[in-house]
């Protein structure tokens, strides 16, 4: 069903081929460079193998095509099975998708799908105004739009933030979006939840403009492969760059490469894994677990 | 049978990518129970679709292949490329555009004599040595598409006749399929409507995105499919215990999913045991739905009433004996200023509740299947754990040794002695 030949890299490049011939633009460099766009690293051998010996009867060996019209294909039942699916969900609205033509098409999943363990206080989509800012947010990204924009900090006081978006960071876990900035004076990342006012910035930005530049650091781990530990951390690590190397028979060596703006809520993901995975460095790290160690003997539990 | 990178079966290739991307400290001698010459091809293919992403590393045991990729500067699952390398015949793909394109329009509407007759003398006879196609080859195509949606035939007085489906209008569709073709189940299924959009500017990258998942989109769907029909499907899993896949019979309720761990499972119930449990997707292959199962309905009723109870997946519960939970309590101390910890236990706790006792302390309580699952957040509170009281005393003491055993590893001073 999903392993389809239909929905392969080889098809669509195919299709972006003959369009390129129906066009006039096949040139050996056109369909070179097209089948490294649409395919993977290897596929410019074999499929110009293929073309030359005239296998795959829709393009010649001299990069003509018998097709008349440039190739396209409709929706299988799967593809709209899944935007029926999608558009019943309450964060399409961020979207100004408009889709006619699935009125009697059956959902791949609605309630049959559910994340147990994101956290409760996710960005509010039924907000028409959160709506109305997330969209605004997207236009300025696009076009390199300064926008002005209100938000609450910490103290609960407002504050003025002038900034152009670069970026929207989606996290799954805390179900909410942020959006990367650059701005006159500096560049930050922005909760969208938290901003209450926003519209489009008519001064100009004549300081010159940070951008954000993410400072990658490491931590470095010894796994203890005691209760299944090794494929908990693994897998819990699993979207960071990382690299893991066997040390002995039941003790492995993780280094993990992170955004360093994460290190306290890096801190409390290695605490929840307990005695079997220990910080090795950086020492400033592993001094936090120290700390908090520390601060724990305080506490009187029996 | 000489290398090729597209392949037919996905499951091989399935278990070579988890390997590779959860683990990646396994040399090529490592992968007992598989040729080398297998191993290799598999690598080389990796190579081939995932190019940069690709690493290795030498060690004194070899050289050891992996998959990195820093998911948050992605903004495309680079693993949906397996499931775009799906092999095919010759006359599969000559077949595919010039029926498209002989059915270019939805008010074309042919017989199958018509259709060949116009992929003859139309299309295959440009070529040196054109291909030749009999009717049931045609007909064997048509019905292919025809299960998948693309191709609609119907009855005009005696003759079939077929027709390419009709389009879906979509407009603005480019941020929603970025966004949601990372995010939503089968995410791959966006990306293959993405390829269909041509390139763009893209807006979103992803933080704390699990990408592993993508290698199970196939059982994934299925399951999917299945509870769409409410119907119960055969599935292999493999037993982590003996390692040997088994045949299962179950009806598939719901699909929970982690964010913290990208893990998917399946809760569903197994007629042959009356029981209702969880099972790691990553584990099942080979999935067939069958007849409709009638108590489904009151099945998911009974699974919505367990959840109030599942702080994770852990619910394994026979519906013939009565239900047994277990009590969990902690209570953390919270200074002046820490009010984001009190937020903290609110925002991530999933079920139960939290009461306040004083000023600077916080108790959270619930009742579980299974209070194990409650550790990995219990233990992110060290530094500020007052007090524990699970009836599961086994649970409760170890949690109070791993303390111990973090002093000790820590070079904590006082902490044999003087806590816990």
């Amino acid at each position: 069903m999903i392993f389809s030949e239909l929905y392969s890299a080889y098809y669509n490049t195919v299709a972006r081929l003959v369009e390129q011939i129906l066009q006039g633009n096949a040139t050996n460099d056109v369909v070179h460079k097209t089948i490294c766009d649409n395919a993977f690293e290897e596929s410019v051998v074999s499929i110009l193998h293929a073309i030359r010996e005239e296998r795959w009867q829709v393009i010649t060996k001299d990069y003509r095509t018998p097709l008349k019209h440039v190739p396209t294909m409709p929706l299988t039942t799967l593809q709209r099975r899944w935007l029926k699916s999608i558009l019943g969900d309450k964060r399409i609205r961020l979207f100004d998708v408009h889709v006619d033509g699935l009125d009697d098409v059956e959902p791949l999943f609605c309630d049959d799908y559910r994340i147990y363990d994101s956290c409760s206080d996710g960005d509010n989509y039924d907000d028409p105004e959160y709506v109305a800012r997330f969209r605004l947010i997207l236009h300025a990204l696009y076009n390199k739009l300064p926008l002005k924009a209100e938000m609450v900090n910490r103290n609960g006081k407002p504050v003025f933030v002038v900034f152009v978006p670069q970026r929207i960071e989606y996290s799954a876990k805390d179900d909410k979006f942020r959006v990367i900035t650059s701005g006159p004076r500096y560049a930050a990342t922005l909760n969208v939840g938290r901003i209450t006012r926003c519209r489009l910035y008519n001064g100009s930005l004549n300081t010159s403009v940070a951008t954000h530049q993410p400072r990658r650091v490491v931590v470095k781990l010894l796994v203890k492969d005691e209760r299944n530990a090794l494929e908990r951390t693994m897998l819990h690590f699993a979207h960071f760059e990382k690299q893991v190397e066997r040390v002995n028979e039941d003790t492995y060596r993780l280094a993990i490469w992170y955004d360093s703006e994460d290190q306290s809520e890096m801190v409390v993901r290695v605490l929840s894994f307990g005695p079997l995975v220990e910080v090795v460095e950086p020492t400033e790290f592993r001094q936090q677990i120290v700390q908090r160690l520390k601060k724990q003997l305080s506490c009187g539990l029996k | 049978m000489a290398y090729s990178e597209l392949i037919k079966n996905f499951e091989k290739i399935r278990a070579y990518m988890r390997e590779f991307y959860v683990y990646g400290f396994k040399s090529r001698e490592d992968y007992d129970g598989k040729s080398l010459r297998s191993y290799d091809d598999e690598r080389r293919r990796m190579e081939s679709w995932l190019g940069k992403h690709m690493r290795f590393v030498r060690t004194p045991e070899g050289k050891s292949m992996f998959i990195s990729i820093d998911s948050r500067t992605s903004n495309h699952n680079p693993l949906y490329n397996a499931l775009k390398a799906k092999s095919f015949t010759d006359g599969d793909i000559t077949l595919h555009f010039a029926l498209f394109d002989v059915l270019h329009d939805d008010s074309i509407a042919l017989t199958l004599p018509q259709i060949m007759e116009a992929i003859d003398t139309e299309y295959l006879s440009h070529f040196d040595s054109p291909m030749l196609f009999d009717e049931s080859t045609l007909r064997k195509k048509l019905k292919e598409y025809v299960a998948e949606g693309i191709v609609v035939c119907k009855k005009v007085g005696k003759r079939m006749v077929y027709s390419r489906a009709p389009d879906v209008a979509c407009s603005n569709l480019a941020d929603a399929l970025d966004f949601y073709s990372e995010v939503a189940p089968c995410g791959v299924v966006g990306s293959f409507l993405h390829d269909k959009q041509g390139s763009h500017s893209e807006a979103f990258v992803f933080k704390h995105h699990y990408i592993t998942s993508a290698i199970d989109s196939q059982v994934l769907c299925m399951l999917l499919v299945a509870m769409q029909s409410k119907s119960i499907v055969s599935v292999q899993n493999l037993s982590r215990k003996d390692n040997e896949p088994r045949r299962a019979r179950i009806v598939p309720l719901r699909v929970l999913v982690s964010v913290q761990n990208g893990r998917q499972y399946l809760v569903g119930y197994e007629p042959d045991f009356n029981s209702i449990r969880s099972f790691r997707i990553d584990y099942l292959s080979n999935v067939k739905v069958e007849e409709p199962w009638p108590t489904f309905d009151q099945l998911r009723q009974r699974l919505d009433e367990m959840q109030q109870h599942m702080w994770g997946v852990g619910c394994h519960h026979n519906l013939s004996k009565s239900q047994r939970l277990e009590h969990v309590e902690f209570v953390i101390r919270v200074e002046e200023g820490e009010d984001y910890i009190v937020r903290r236990l609110y925002r991530e706790k999933r079920i139960g509740r939290v009461e306040q006792i004083d000023k600077s302390t916080y108790k959270f309580v619930a009742d579980v299947y299974e209070s194990s699952e409650l550790m990995p957040w219990i233990r992110s509170f060290v530094c500020r754990l007052v007090q524990l009281n699970f009836s599961n005393r086994t649970l409760e003491n170890r949690l109070k040794r791993d303390v111990k055993k973090m002093y000790a590893m820590y070079g904590v001073e006082g902490g044999e002695d003087n806590d816990i």
